[in-house]
């Protein structure tokens, strides 16, 4: 049975940001959290894999407590089980700290086929994890997939690679990570929603493996942010007054001191 | 974890692009780098994996390297996961880089977050600004990345493992020539066994879906929002780009009015721009898309309400109908001189 495992994180919602005037930042308060948008993409692959393969899918997050209401969601979706990785000694933890704790993870787990990630998360944007992963792993990562299918423990696919279209093959267990829009991610049903309820959620905490000191994310993390400050925007904000043939006018100007001519397109337009 | 002190000198990721010419961000950063070096009083060294790689040595010296380290096979054609990983690693390990920037590119991202790993160090994404400083520790890197969708800038440091590694988008930095008289070259013999690779590739015919032409890449770009109405006038943009060499983007609105694709998204779900003139016509500027813009050297806004916060972020600010100056302007470019 194949083995399928989909990460997710837990973001603020940023279509509705509020940006407070005075100060320049976010404003936190009454901002609702949501699954990272990009991670609905693998949850949606992950979800059509067990359907077509008989598979058994697990999603799995790491961060606060509260993340459980992600995974929760994923149930809700058809997900059979749900790991949270979750403790303040992982608090503040890098990219790096991160991929080092899943790594962990999954070297407790051992037994996984299809790890699937999204592109990016909307709140950093890195987009480092799924090659470190790789990386810690050992496993190939395959990005921009448009077809697959597996048979026994080979992995077959068409992907987009640098400018070359790839048919490739390689053996399971294997990281995908899903380009924006591969899927239309389905809805959660009502049964989805009474059932994910129910469900057990399995907490991994620095303890379960065993307390290693570089798992400290505060204190072992590579990077650190030393100073956080405004970004002020400077841009000329020159009105251009007149009439409408003015400033149509001055437009032209400005469009001309950018080197914009009018091209020849071979289809004269007449009026 | 070895003693940090012994690393030295400032290494850079010089990517091939399509295995035709030096991509311009690796030399954009390498005229930034060549500051840095000199301020630390070490080499700039340019690190060049391809094929037949001998051809790019001459751009690359113009760009003021102390140093030239690359390999040349027919594996290195285009940009391979394990190969260039596992080679330049050895690279890292033999030579001890302080510093190591790539260009904010598919492979240039791809590569750093692995070497990153395999080095256990830290690795600061798309950073707008490097400085060195003696605040934190003796010449340390501080990189400045924008966060919570570019309102705030973090400055970030790297201050106990080393190579402190960063990837930088294009047009970050000025290219700037300066002449070396002699530059030390360092031919490496390639040796990857591709009989590890694990994974297969049967067959691998150009793809023919990439557009020739993209948001990021365009020169001019003509946005546009709720604010142009309809359809009609939303596509009036279209011809004016034909005309003008330009690409048309927008923000969300106008993908869920069904007036133009998904891929033209320029904001923080869709595309950067980089362009030297951007257009926007009658968009309000909500931080979603105004995050995907100021990477533009000049905005200019039009739109009906003055308190538009689009505004805020152009240098040019036409308060009026955005389907009056589009037809306006249509009018001057649809008539052939």
């Amino acid at each position: 049975m194949l083995k399928i495992f989909v990460l997710i994180k837990q973001v603020p919602e940023l279509h509705n940001l509020e940006i407070d005037r005075r100060t320049g930042t976010l404003i936190r308060e009454g901002v609702e959290n949501i699954i990272n948008p990009d991670d609905l993409y693998a949850l949606e692959l992950g979800l059509s894999l067990k359907e077509q393969y008989e598979g058994e899918i697990t999603a799995m997050t790491m961060g606060p407590p509260q993340a459980e209401f992600a995974l929760r969601e994923c149930l809700a979706m058809g997900v059979d089980h749900a790991i949270l990785i979750s403790d303040p000694m992982f608090a503040y933890s890098d990219t790096l700290q991160t991929t080092l704790v899943l790594k962990e993870a999954f070297d407790k787990i051992k037994e996984y086929d299809i790890i699937i990630t999204g592109s990016q998360t909307s709140d950093s944007s890195t987009g480092q994890v799924p090659y470190q992963l790789s990386e810690a792993l050992n496993i190939p990562l395959i990005t921009d997939i448009f077809t697959m299918e597996i048979k026994g423990n080979d992995f077959f696919c068409h992907r987009n690679f640098g400018h070359e279209s790839q048919h490739i093959q390689t053996q399971l267990p294997i990281l995908v990570r899903t380009q924006r829009h591969f899927n239309e991610p389905r809805h959660i049903s009502l049964k989805g929603i009474k059932s994910a309820f129910e469900k057990e959620i399995k907490v991994y905490n620095f303890n379960t493996f065993n307390c290693p000191n570089y798992l400290d994310g505060c204190n072992q993390s590579p990077t650190r942010v030393v100073k956080t400050e405004k970004i002020i925007l400077k841009r000329k904000n020159e009105v251009i007054d007149g009439t409408t043939k003015e400033k149509i006018e001055r437009l032209i100007n400005i469009m001309q001191e950018h080197g914009i001519e009018r091209i020849w397109t071979g289809v004269r337009q007449d009026e | 974890m070895s003693d940090i002190s012994e690393y030295k000198d400032v290494w850079i990721f010089t990517e091939i692009k399509d295995h035709v010419e030096v991509h311009q961000c690796a030399l954009e950063i390498l005229s930034k780098a060549r500051e840095i070096a000199d301020k630390i009083g070490q080499k700039l060294v340019a690190i060049v994996l391809a094929l037949e790689t001998e051809q790019y040595l001459p751009i690359i010296k113009d760009y003021g390297v102390d140093k030239i380290i690359y390999i040349s096979h027919n594996d290195l054609k285009h940009y391979h996961e394990r190969i260039f990983t596992s080679l330049i690693y050895d690279l890292i390990v033999q030579h001890k880089p302080s510093i190591f920037l790539f260009p904010s590119t598919e492979a240039g991202n791809a590569l750093a977050a692995r070497l990153a790993y395999r080095c256990r160090t830290g690795l600061v994404s798309d950073v707008l600004n490097l400085e060195l400083s003696d605040e934190y520790g003796n010449n340390l890197l501080i990189s400045d990345k924008p966060a919570y969708l570019g309102n705030v800038l973090v400055k970030i440091i790297c201050p106990a493992t080393r190579p402190q590694m960063c990837t930088i988008t294009m047009g970050t930095f000025q290219k700037k020539k300066v002449k070396k008289i002699d530059v030390e070259i360092e031919k490496i013999e390639y040796n990857y066994d591709i009989n590890t690779l694990k994974i297969k590739i049967l067959g691998a015919p150009t793809r023919k879906d990439k557009p020739s032409s993209t948001l990021s890449d365009a020169k001019f770009v003509l946005g546009g929002g709720h604010g142009l109405n309809s359809k009609t006038n939303f596509h009036k943009l279209f011809e004016l780009a034909k005309y003008t060499n330009g690409q048309v983007g927008g923000t969300r609105r106008p993908i869920m009015n069904g007036w133009m694709p998904e891929h033209l998204q320029i904001g923080i779900s869709g595309e950067t721009i980089f362009s030297d003139l951007y257009l926007s016509f009658g968009i309000s500027g909500a931080i979603q898309h105004v995050v995907g813009i100021t990477d533009s050297k000049t905005i200019v806004a039009i739109n009906k309400d003055p308190n538009a916060p689009i505004f805020k972020t152009a240098d040019y600010c036409i308060i009026g109908d955005a389907k009056e100056i589009l037809e306006g302007l249509l009018n001057h470019y649809r008539v052939s001189d």
